[in-house]
């Protein structure tokens, strides 16, 4: 009986052996799979943890200069970082960035962020949860090995203050300027030291002229933000960033404004840049997108708003010059539809967002030639009765590229632009 | 040794029966696609008000305080709370609303990641915006609020 016991021991052992290279070669060759649903990949893996693009949460990219993308989601408790040389057909063995586990934020309004320098700096910003009740911080690393390994996380919020910092966005110039900004509530806790009503939350900014290595203090753009939307940021000359975000007016009004960030925190150019009035003391968690035009000073923007004067997703053409936003158009005015995303790519204009009739999300896409003046007819890219994130734009040298999670499909990272003829 | 082991056994059991007791100290159910209809199915010839809110969301604090108050003084009031979060954000939920004296009410939580369709399943011009409530009339004819519900807007429907 102890004999017999011994060997069987021995066999477990030699067993569990084989099935643990089994799982490894599995898993190895999983991350070398080109865009499935996680489920798929769950299946595959036996019951083993799978960490993949696929799998993880509210993914975004980036294509470096030599057209590689780079990825970066979330996966408990961890930032991941994959690469992908074949334009996402095949992915690297995501590596793991944050040593020790956050409750980093991921879903549609708020993810890690991912760029790459021209010198290949990998940099990533995102918001960390340290309470249930929207505290936060401004988390910051980078990568100078080509993403093999990153450098401890940083807080960048620079007010040692357990408050809300979140819905991070980052930016690097084609000068080399990083800017990084965010929603901030130290300015509301203040305000409620004092005894004084502050609505909603306010917008801060750093800067780095040396790719992440240090940054500025901290300067305040705004007052009285929305407190849970994404920033949009598009360049403003070669050194300066212009970002778009929603900003409560008269204390109940919940449209968006428009401001030049400056490296040394200069503001200018503040201005109201949509007029939608929509009166509503809620959370729309709906940030608006924002791309340079043809015309220095000029952005095409495009946003979601259930006002009295525009109700569904809007475009428009903001004019940093005249501080006005001229030739709106109502995109998708049907229940359901949101979260527009904008490229320019060649001299034209890509808009993607979702749409839903009750059963089933559609991607939309549509394109103008004409710098916004006129659009094409909305173009079904994929229809899917499951969960989806929000669909991001990645410009790449090589073209447009469609970012986006859904269970049904995976992670997709698909080009947009190569049909345009059709 | 022995007294290792048993101290490890002692502490499992302690984290076993407190893992148990939090799982079973609220009321949350899932929210699926049918569900909203079996509930209003549940207030047939009656009036009852939803409130939709989110972890994520501030304002809906501010009304989840009033809403508080207003089941401690009346306690027969018939409202159904609904968190548009994700099943495994449970806790969170839970520890907000034991904040507001409302763990014991009946609770929802979104069951499913495809928000959208859920969303739709209650009321399909709703945006996703928070908070969102709903007064539903005794024949069911209702009218949706976007924005924190106050003291004044829950008289208008509910007179005293």
């Amino acid at each position: 009986m102890p004999t017999c016991l011994m060997i069987s021991n021995r066999m477990k052992w030699l067993l569990s052996v084989a099935i643990t290279m089994l799982l490894t070669m599995l898993l190895w060759s999983i991350d070398a799979t080109a865009a499935e649903s996680c489920q798929s990949l769950r299946e595959r893996s036996a019951g083993q943890q799978v960490i993949s693009i696929h799998c993880g949460g509210a993914p975004s990219a980036t294509v470096d200069a030599d057209g590689r993308l780079w990825a970066a989601f979330v996966q408990d408790k961890h930032v991941y970082v994959t690469r992908s040389d074949d334009n996402g057909g095949t992915y690297t063995t995501p590596v793991r960035v944050n040593s020790e586990p956050e409750d980093t934020e991921y879903n549609g309004e708020n993810r890690p962020k991912i760029l790459v320098a021209e010198d290949g700096t990998v940099l990533l910003s995102w918001t960390t949860k340290t309470s249930p009740n929207f505290t936060g911080e401004i988390r910051f690393t980078r990568s100078t090995d080509v993403g093999k390994t990153f450098e401890p996380p940083r807080t960048m919020n620079d007010d040692g203050l357990m408050t809300g910092h979140r819905f991070d966005s980052l930016f690097l110039t084609a000068s080399g300027k990083l800017y990084l900004t965010w929603i901030d509530k130290r300015d509301l806790d203040a305000s409620a030291a004092r005894g004084e009503t502050y609505p909603g939350a306010a917008i801060y900014y750093t800067v780095s002229d040396d790719l992440g290595e240090t940054f500025t203090p901290n300067f305040r753009v705004s007052h009285n933000s929305c407190e849970c939307c994404r920033i949009a940021m598009a360049p403003h000359g070669d050194d300066e960033v212009a970002i778009l975000w929603r900003q409560i007016y008269d204390e109940h009004i919940r449209d968006h404004a428009i401001a030049v960030l400056g490296e040394q925190g200069d503001v200018s150019g503040l201005t109201r840049a949509t007029v939608d009035d929509w009166f509503i003391d809620a959370c729309p968690h709906h940030g608006p997108t924002m791309v340079q035009a043809a015309q220095p000073g000029q952005y095409h923007i495009s946003w979601f708003s259930d006002g009295n004067l525009h109700s569904g997703i809007h475009y428009g053409r903001h004019d940093m010059a005249t501080g006005t936003t001229e030739n709106i158009i109502q995109v998708d005015g049907t229940p359901g539809a949101g979260h527009p995303y904008l490229a320019r790519y060649d001299n034209t204009l890509y808009m993607v967002w979702k749409g839903f009739n009750g059963m089933a999300s559609h991607l939309q896409l549509m394109r103008s030639q004409d710098d916004g003046a006129t659009w094409s007819a909305p173009q079904t890219l994929f229809n899917t009765e499951q969960a989806s994130d929000h669909p991001l734009l990645v410009t790449a040298p090589h073209g447009v590229f469609l970012s986006w999670s859904s269970e049904e499909f995976g992670y997709l990272f698909t080009e947009i632009s190569s049909d345009e003829k059709q | 040794m022995k007294s290792n082991r048993l101290l490890s056994a002692a502490v499992a059991l302690c984290v076993g029966l407190l893992m148990s007791t939090a799982a079973l100290a609220d009321s949350i159910q899932p929210l699926g696609t049918g569900t909203f209809a079996e509930l209003k199915s549940g207030f047939e010839g009656k009036p009852f008000v939803v409130s939709l809110w989110s972890v994520d969301c501030l304002p809906c604090r501010v009304e989840l305080e009033l809403l508080g108050e207003l089941k401690k003084e009346d306690p027969e009031f018939p409202l159904l709370l609904i968190s548009t979060d994700t099943i495994e954000k449970r806790e969170e939920a839970v520890y907000i609303l034991e904040e507001y004296g409302l763990e014991s009410i009946p609770s929802w939580m979104f069951a499913d990641a495809f928000i959208e369709r859920l969303r739709f399943s209650i009321d399909p011009t709703w945006h996703g915006e928070l908070p969102r409530s709903y007064f539903y009339a005794a024949d069911h004819s209702f009218k949706a609020h976007s924005g924190i519900l106050t003291e004044e807007k829950l008289r208008e429907f509910f007179p005293q």
